[in-house]
């Protein structure tokens, strides 16, 4: 059996302890650098010591082997990989992240361009997964066994079996080809309607606060089958991870505490048990972040939805690797940086972790 | 006098569960489902009729599943087609069946393999530490900060598809848990009493992971192997939709659903929704057998 040793205190210069916020964001913070730096790593080695050559895609047919070798030497190909790494870093540092094979832009300027657009779409389906997913799981775990439960556990099931594009398409069919209620996947708004003005770069908020209210229902149509889309995922995921959380929670002996303290079930359901089961959710929200990411890809390429995802799909089909790397990193320093944040707020709402 | 102390090492070695024991005979093995929580039988039968219908289809489908214009463009199910035709007349009963086959090979392929190489690496990080331990837990960290797709798209990307760049992006997914499961097993065990009275007799340190940890690790390994076999076959799916999957002319489920897209908008719905259950029945199945055993393993610990 392994012994538990308290640390101790961390001491910041001259012995004096540093204030604990100070030291916990700190020591996340590093942590957050260095896995930074070992995803710039892994995709220099990527595509710099495993992706063919990118010669050939810059130079003609009739070009000989001097020409091939002036365009590796502008590309800086012929530097050792050493010095092309540094080269690199410095690059990533800055935001540059090459140009485009196929737009012949920068990376950084295409994606700044496209990103509002799987923002707003992310942000809402995350909203939408927390608040729908969160409540299920938490309804599920109180009744536990119930009619409710079960079906909630196989559409939850579903959620994370069935393939995203595939519930795209389904969606389209149900709610666009035989209903007529909702419209076509044309993208954000409907073909020939023009944007409204960009404040924020969310379609919906924009059309409110530079009053073109013509275009905020339309928006908003067009947002309802991609955010369901990606939002079951999100909603299946938390719904499960919140139902087994919350189950543990009413099992505690603080529960047993409390009912024999005869309070009432609502309070000690959605007071005391609430609050601690929430807590590995919270962490569990990272994670579906990155699946939201993901899933972006998927799912922007059958709404038609012209953002990152997209984008990144197209550059994908056409091999064009900075744009598909610039895409991975940003998608993944983000993650990193969701999650260490995820985790500071964790260690600050639980003081089990905090002392 | 070995062989009486193996059979003591045999003897402090914690209890095999009933799982093990029961499957050591066939008819204990049938036993043993029989009785086994409703999950894990209901997982084992959809899985065992997939495997079934896979089989099956390589003997006979009703028409020949690469085949075009063996009935109308984009018909609705009828008698003659049970799941429809699609946009150049192939028969989509056919092609999900066949497609099956594909499918199921493909994900019990990449967890055999992650299976094996993350509980070899994880067992060794585990039982020795030192470097290359830490070498390891950085490597699996910078892996992991990459969602799992993308990373397999930008693999691909550089690859190029085909069948064993699918089956090397897909199994790079789930490899670092199994890495980190295998790890935390061993090292939890390694010091326990069966494991010091292996080594005790004289056994080497190989023999001692391999035949006497690694026998008693594998219940969690072989529950995660079941869960991540759901979000495999899910991306092998979505590598065949993009259209960088195994092989640009294979008949897969992903596939099948990317050659229905341009149909679903007027309402050819069959084309795409028959190979979306063919993925939701696989990994529906992997995920109750993963289920069942989770909750086999927690009812042993009380």
């Amino acid at each position: 059996m392994a012994v538990e040793i308290a640390a101790p205190p961390a001491r910041g210069l001259r012995g004096i302890a540093a204030p604990k916020i100070v030291r916990v964001i700190g020591r996340r913070l590093i942590q957050a650098i260095l896995v930074i730096w070992g995803v710039v790593t892994m995709t220099f080695l990527l595509t710099r010591v495993f992706a063919p050559s990118p010669v050939n895609l810059f130079a003609q047919p009739t070009d000989t082997a001097a020409d091939r070798a002036e365009i590796a030497k502008r590309l800086g190909l012929t530097d050792p990989i050493p010095v092309q790494y540094v080269h690199y870093l410095r690059d990533v540092i800055h935001g540059n992240l090459g140009t485009s094979y196929l737009t012949q832009r920068p990376v950084t300027a295409d994606l700044l361009n496209k990103i509002p657009a799987t923002a707003e779409l992310a942000v809402y389906a995350l909203f939408f997964g927390v608040i729908v997913g969160v409540t299920i799981g938490v309804l599920s775990a109180v009744f536990e066994g119930s009619i409710f439960d079960r079906v909630m556990r196989l559409l939850t099931s579903a959620g994370l079996a069935l393939p995203q594009f595939w519930v795209a398409l389904m969606l389209i069919l149900i709610f666009f080809v035989d209903l007529h209620v909702l419209p076509g996947p044309t993208g954000r708004l409907p073909i020939g309607m023009q944007p409204p003005p960009t404040v924020t770069g969310f379609y919906v908020i924009d059309s409110i606060i530079t009053g073109h209210l013509s275009t905020f229902w339309p928006a908003v149509q067009q947002l309802i089958l991609p955010v369901l889309t990606l939002g079951y995922g999100v909603a299946s995921t938390l719904a499960r991870g919140a139902r087994a959380s919350m189950i543990l929670a009413l099992k505690a002996d603080y529960v047993r505490t409390a009912r024999a303290l005869g309070l009432s079930r609502g309070r000690i359901w959605f007071v005391y048990a609430l609050r601690n089961a929430m807590l590995p959710v919270l962490t569990m929200f990272a994670g579906t972040v990155a699946w939201a990411l993901s899933g972006a890809v998927l799912v922007e390429g059958v709404y038609g939805w012209p953002g990152a995802g997209q984008y990144a799909l197209n550059a994908l089909e056409n091999s064009d690797f900075p744009a598909v790397q610039g895409f991975v990193l940003y998608a993944a320093i983000l993650y990193v940086l969701i999650y260490q944040l995820l985790d500071i707020a964790y260690s600050f709402a639980d003081p089990r972790i905090r002392s | 006098m070995t062989t009486s102390l193996d059979q003591a090492v045999e003897t402090i070695a914690p209890k095999p569960g009933r799982l093990s024991r029961a499957a050591a005979s066939v008819p204990g093995a049938i036993r043993s489902i029989r009785s086994s929580p409703g999950a894990l039988s209901a997982g084992l039968g959809i899985l065992a009729f997939m495997v079934l219908i896979s089989l099956m289809s390589v003997i006979w489908t009703p028409y020949p599943p690469a085949a075009t214009g063996v009935g109308p463009v984009s018909s609705a199910p009828s008698a003659a087609h049970w799941f429809g035709t699609d946009s150049v007349g192939s028969d989509v009963f056919s092609r999900t069946i066949a497609a099956g086959r594909t499918d199921v090979l493909y994900t019990v392929l990449v967890v055999v393999i992650a299976l094996v190489v993350g509980s070899v690496w994880g067992a060794l990080a585990g039982f020795f530490g030192g470097w290359f331990e830490t070498i390891t837990l950085r490597l699996l960290e910078v892996v992991q900060a990459f969602p799992a797709l993308l990373m397999a798209l930008f693999i691909i990307t550089i690859l190029g598809p085909g069948a064993i760049n699918v089956i090397l992006v897909v199994t790079i997914i789930p490899l670092p848990e199994f890495v980190r499961l295998a790890r935390a097993e061993v090292m939890t065990k390694k010091n326990w009493q069966f494991a010091e009275a292996a080594r005790m007799v004289g056994n080497r340190p190989l023999v001692v992971l391999f035949k006497h940890l690694m026998p008693n690790s594998w219940r969690p390994l072989l529950a995660y192997a079941s869960v991540s076999a759901a979000w495999v076959c899910g991306n092998i799916a979505a590598l065949g939709f993009i259209g960088v999957g195994i092989q640009p002319d294979a008949v897969e489920w992903g596939s099948m659903i990317a050659r229905g897209q341009a149909d679903v908008v007027n309402g050819a719905w069959w084309e795409s929704f028959f190979p979306g259950m063919g993925v939701l029945l696989l990994a529906i199945g992997c995920q109750l057998i993963g289920d069942g055993i989770a909750a086999r393993n927690r009812g042993e610990q009380r």
